[in-house]
């Protein structure tokens, strides 16, 4: 059977329903060559595990080995845009692979996770749920005077903002500055030709905002995140420089990834009246399993890329040594082989081995803190407005075009 | 003489972050599917397990007292 796939991944409909798209890639031809892009696209839950588990053979550190010019294609007058950009997202600690298979020089993956990881531990991340508590009252007190709610703009947007600004020291009156340069940085998962105009303002914004604030840590330690991450200059894991841009890092993925788990948990809500009535029922007890279905069933991000490290076999193709991949959450965590009445949102659901954060030693440093704002969004929404209810038709919403999040572009609601 | 710890994994939760090997790598290991198990309970001293557990992501680790069944993590 010859299998024909509208191969452009930022097409309108690809973007407005990936669900579609990608499950029936994960049926037909689950390790996918898509020409264009010259990349390898993932859609298997089984073949998504064992590649984040194989790290040996699919390496992290893309920026630094991808040997081909970036997809879809950029102003070739950006190429020495590119060139700063890659740089800039090469000093990550997530661009970096173990010891044993990394092409960077010094330390790897785990000695700079090491210096972080602790900060985000489960029993670390409790300590922050009465803050995350006081914003969220805060954010709905403020939407109640209203009467209405733009989901996106007033609540998943600005708490987990609100919340990695707390952790890393940023001033309160800085947030909204800092949104837009993290939005810039956004571009990175985009098909727009001139994104690394954005990408490079972004970049070199953060960097301008950050660095005093980190040489001000070294100068006075404090204890708070930026303080932790400064650490790994101090023991010597990174330069000064290098804790600036994992600082951007941390800033950017400690609050894009949760806004999308608010807002698609809270559309898959209202989409599914049903769900919502037995969550209402008991959203203490139920906040833990429920979160976990909504990153399961509409998760924040949509994929993530390696660089084949070495020639292979997947899914019966053959890959070879620095050829692109790309893994789909999107449809490993709606495959059958795995979960039943996949396409169902079943907040009961158990257990529920999603991969929204990935897996192996790259599962997501933050997952903890997603989880708990989260609940915390969701359980508070019901207990204050358990008669919300969307303000449009939900087929009217739109996705932001990109690749790698799943991002809704506005979620209107009535609280009552 | 330390005590004996009973350490247990939860396969439905493990994913393989693998910190726990990093933190007890006498205790710890990985197993064919990339999961931790537990190659000796007597590894490492009981604080070197405990912040293995507690460096889990999803709290995949726990640890016993073998003897009394006291819960020691989490």
């Amino acid at each position: 059977m010859v299998t024909t796939f509208n191969e452009n991944l930022f097409s309108p409909e690809v973007v407005q329903d990936p669900y579609s798209y990608f499950g029936r890639m994960r049926e037909e031809d689950p390790v996918h060559w898509n020409d264009p892009y010259k990349l390898w696209v993932i859609t298997k839950y089984k073949d998504l595990v064992w590649v984040t588990r194989h790290p040996e053979f699919f390496s992290s550190e893309v920026f630094h080995r991808d040997p081909l010019p970036p997809y879809p294609d950029i102003d070739e007058s950006d190429m020495g845009l590119y060139e700063y950009v890659k740089d800039f997202f090469s000093q990550w600690f997530i661009q970096h692979d173990r010891k044993e298979v990394t092409v960077h020089e010094g330390p790897d993956h785990t000695d700079m996770r090491k210096v972080i990881h602790g900060y985000f531990t489960p029993k670390a991340m409790e300590l922050w749920r009465p803050l995350v508590q006081s914003a969220i009252k805060q954010l709905l007190d403020e939407a109640e005077e209203r009467g209405s709610m733009d989901v996106m703009r007033d609540y998943a947007t600005p708490l987990p903002l609100l919340v990695i600004a707390a952790m890393m020291g940023i001033d309160v009156t800085d947030r909204q500055f800092i949104r837009s340069l993290a939005e810039k940085l956004l571009f990175i998962g985009r098909g727009n030709n001139d994104r690394m105009q954005p990408l490079t303002e972004g970049i070199m914004g953060l960097q301008e905002y950050l660095a005093p604030m980190v040489a001000e840590r070294v100068k006075n330690p404090n204890g708070d995140l930026l303080d932790r991450m400064t650490d790994a200059h101090r023991v010597g894991v990174m330069s000064q420089e290098q804790v600036v841009a994992n600082s951007i890092l941390l800033l950017l993925a400690g609050h894009e990834t949760t806004i999308n788990l608010i807002c698609n948990g809270t559309r898959a809500f209202m989409t599914h009246p049903d769900q919502w009535e037995l969550f209402k029922s008991d959203p203490a007890g139920r906040m833990i399993r429920a979160t976990e279905e909504c990153l399961r069933y509409d998760a924040p991000v949509k994929s993530i890329t390696r660089i084949a490290g070495d020639n292979l076999e997947l899914g019966g193709k053959e890959i070879h040594t620095n050829e692109r991949m790309r893994w789909f959450v999107t449809s490993a965590n709606r495959d059958p082989e795995v979960f039943d009445r996949p396409d169902d949102f079943d907040i009961e659901r158990y257990p529920n081995p999603h991969v929204a954060f990935g897996s192996g030693i790259h599962h997501c440093l933050g997952a903890t803190l997603a989880r708990l704002e989260g609940q915390e969004a969701f359980k508070a929404l019901a207990e204050r407005f358990p008669d919300v209810n969307m303000a449009c038709d939900p087929d009217t919403l739109t996705y932001t075009s990109s690749i790698t999040f799943r991002t809704l572009e506005r979620l209107p609601v009535n609280l009552s | 003489m330390a005590r004996q710890l009973k350490i247990t994994v939860d396969y439905n939760v493990c994913v393989g972050n693998a910190m726990c090997e990093t933190f007890a790598q006498n205790t710890f290991g990985l197993n064919e599917d990339r999961q931790s198990y537990v190659k000796d309970a007597a590894g490492d001293p009981e604080e070197t397990i405990i912040e293995a557990a507690e460096n889990c992501p999803v709290t995949a680790i726990t640890v016993e007292d073998a003897e009394t069944g006291e819960m020691l993590f989490p």
